[in-house]
């Protein structure tokens, strides 16, 4: 389907707002952006039918989230010494079903990981997001899907939100 | 490195940093213990047809386990004996009824045998025989099954695999018997996580029940303010296993650690079995299963991590199994399996799902704080700060007993334990005695 220009300008302007949150550290605002029952979800296999039959990278409701975000900001978050710090690059952003309910806008994405004394690491994958709401003001995430290329191989761990 | 050199490496309150940072010891692991010991190699459930394969890493060799013609599960080494290349790519598949090479199209029966090879003219009057063993696959010296789960043993010679496992046997068959039907099998995936240090590190982990509170602060912390803040104090079944590590010191000491001979040992649960509508409909259907007296027996066997040397720990509760696959001296992988208790609900086996993804999953707000210490722990060593590595809580206060040592609560007598198994394993009687 071929979306409308501006409608396809303003889910890119909505990534892009939501990576610059996640380079900031800025996970209270970034957690704003979901649904009140939005999930996060990192599938551990490509074409994984569902998070609940099979084992996900991360799966988490508002509740988990919550713990993340706060655990990151704890002074004793060992993991977190020195913190990681992440550049986002998202691109390719398409909206590939729409609806009254809203949107699904899939993207590609390539994220720089570093932490101080650790390897910088590439990541890369493509996001689906399933955006609920009347207009681009509105938009909240009920599903942010995120399929990492490398997602069934070996993994070092993952602290932030992808 | 001689063997008195060896032995002085080891004391019975501490061990010298070399046996986590000197490559030339980890060499003679992989010979002396990794290939000598009973090692897991995978689940039946992984194979359930003639031809279905699973590859692993035993010490330093790739194997494939495969389902026979005939049911039974052999256990290969993953090399072709014509140039030498790995026959099945690593992972899981289906080599149909035989393996075929990828490189010159040598084929093998399930089992290992040299079936036919192209170009047989060529052959003729060199000494190439299909008969001869020396162009057929090599299986591993012992394989042995208990309860689908299957080890193998690169030695010719050694205990049997109950002898081995002694009291850590139990483990495994109330893993099993936790199901209604008796079995269990492999679902949903395997995650597999690097760590950046040696693997005894890991294992040493398992039951150290000094650590939660410290390493874990900052994961139960969060989920307590998020219990508060956020929840009105109720904490759901996400947060409860979260939440776990922050018991008072009083819960550490009371705990039972109880070790076995060859470096095997447990430690007490640090759950309670839940009460919520799922749980309780599990509990029906064991006790309509084996009757009530049985189903209590069963479920109070409830062990946390036990720690099966030097290559699997499960944890029978949340029917998980990690596997542990040394890499070299400062690199282990782990592997962890989740299982599905035959003959209860998938809402049971979504709780175990849960669990993986929230306290063993590689995004884990637990384990991150583990595996951060651990590789503290891999640089730490290698510096000139200190030579030994301290193993003296509780020492000298461990109880004897036929088959192993008991201690209690906050002892580090599950690494103690584990150190006189490898002395045994690494000590001049073994030398020379791993398969060839
Ligand atoms: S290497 Fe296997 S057939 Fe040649
Ligand atoms: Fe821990």
């Amino acid at each position: 389907m071929i979306a409308d220009p501006l409608l396809t300008h303003a889910a890119a302007d909505y990534l892009f707002r939501e990576a610059e949150l996640l380079d900031g550290r800025r996970w209270e605002e970034w957690d704003a952006l979901f649904a009140e029952d939005g999930m996060y979800w990192v599938p551990l296999r490509h074409d994984q039918q569902d998070p609940f039959n099979h084992a996900s990278l991360f799966y988490e409701d508002a509740i988990l989230r919550d713990v993340r975000r706060r655990r990151l900001e704890e002074k004793h978050a060992w993991s977190q010494q020195p913190v990681t710090r992440t550049a986002h690059i998202v691109g390719n952003v398409r909206i590939v079903a729409q609806d009254g309910a809203g949107l699904r806008v899939r993207s590609a994405f390539q994220i720089t990981e570093w932490r101080q004394g650790r390897d910088q690491r590439q990541l890369a994958g493509h996001y689906t997001h399933d955006l609920v709401g009347a207009g681009p003001d509105d938009w909240r995430i009920a599903l942010k899907r995120v399929d990492l290329i490398n997602c069934d191989g070996i993994q070092d761990p993952y602290e932030v939100f992808l | 490195m001689t063997d008195d050199m060896l032995a002085a490496l080891v004391r019975p309150d501490k061990v010298h940093k070399r046996v986590y940072t000197d490559p030339a010891i980890f060499d003679l692991e992989m010979e002396r213990i990794f290939g000598q010991a009973w090692i897991y190699v995978g689940h039946a459930s992984q194979v359930p047809k003639p031809g279905d394969y699973w590859t692993a890493l035993i010490g330093r060799e790739p194997v494939v386990m495969v389902r026979d013609r005939d049911g039974a599960i052999r256990v290969l080494y993953n090399r072709c004996p014509h140039k030498g290349a790995k026959l099945v790519a690593d992972g899981c598949g289906h080599a149909g009824p035989l393996f075929r090479c990828p490189y010159h199209a040598w084929t093998f029966t399930l089992d290992g045998r040299l079936r036919g090879v192209p170009f047989r003219q060529g052959y003729a009057d060199t000494g190439f025989s299909l008969d001869d063993p020396e162009f057929s696959m090599r299986p591993v010296a012992r394989v042995a099954e208990r309860r689908g789960f299957v080890f193998c043993s690169l030695a010719e010679d050694g205990p049997g695999l109950e002898d081995y496992l002694g009291g850590a046997l139990a483990s495994i068959d109330n893993f099993a018997d936790r199901a209604p039907e008796g079995e269990v099998e492999v679902a949903g995936g395997v995650m597999r996580v690097m760590q950046q240090s040696n693997w005894k590190i890991f294992f040493e982990n398992l039951n150290d029940t000094g650590h939660p509170q410290a390493t874990h602060e900052s994961s139960f912390a969060a989920a307590r303010r998020t219990v508060r803040e956020k929840l009105g104090g109720k904490t759901p079944f996400q947060l409860h296993i979260i939440e776990g590590n922050g018991e008072p010191n009083s819960f550490w000491e009371s705990l039972e650690l109880r070790c076995y001979d060859h470096g095997h040992s447990y430690m007490d649960a640090i759950f309670n079995a839940p009460t919520d509508a799922i749980s309780l409909e599990y509990r029906d259907q064991l006790v309509a299963a084996h009757g009530a007296e049985r189903a209590q027996a069963i479920l109070s066997m409830n062990r946390h991590n036990t720690i099966i040397y030097p290559s699997c720990s499960p944890h029978t509760g949340f029917q998980q199994l990690r596997v542990i696959r040394p890499v070299s001296i400062d690199r282990t992988l782990v592997e962890i399996f989740t299982f599905r208790l035959k003959g209860t609900s998938d809402a049971f086996f979504q709780r175990t799902i849960s669990y993986t993804n929230i306290v063993n999953s590689p995004s884990s707000t637990v384990m991150v704080d583990d595996v951060e210490v651990y590789r503290r722990c891999q640089e730490g060593m290698a510096s000139d700060g200190g030579d030994w590595i301290s193993q003296h809580r509780m020492a000298g206060h461990d109880t004897p007993f036929e088959g192993g040592v008991l201690g209690a609560g906050i002892s580090e007598v599950p690494m103690r334990n584990q150190f006189r198994a490898w002395s045994a394993y690494m000590g001049p009687a073994n030398i020379g005695k791993a398969a060839a």
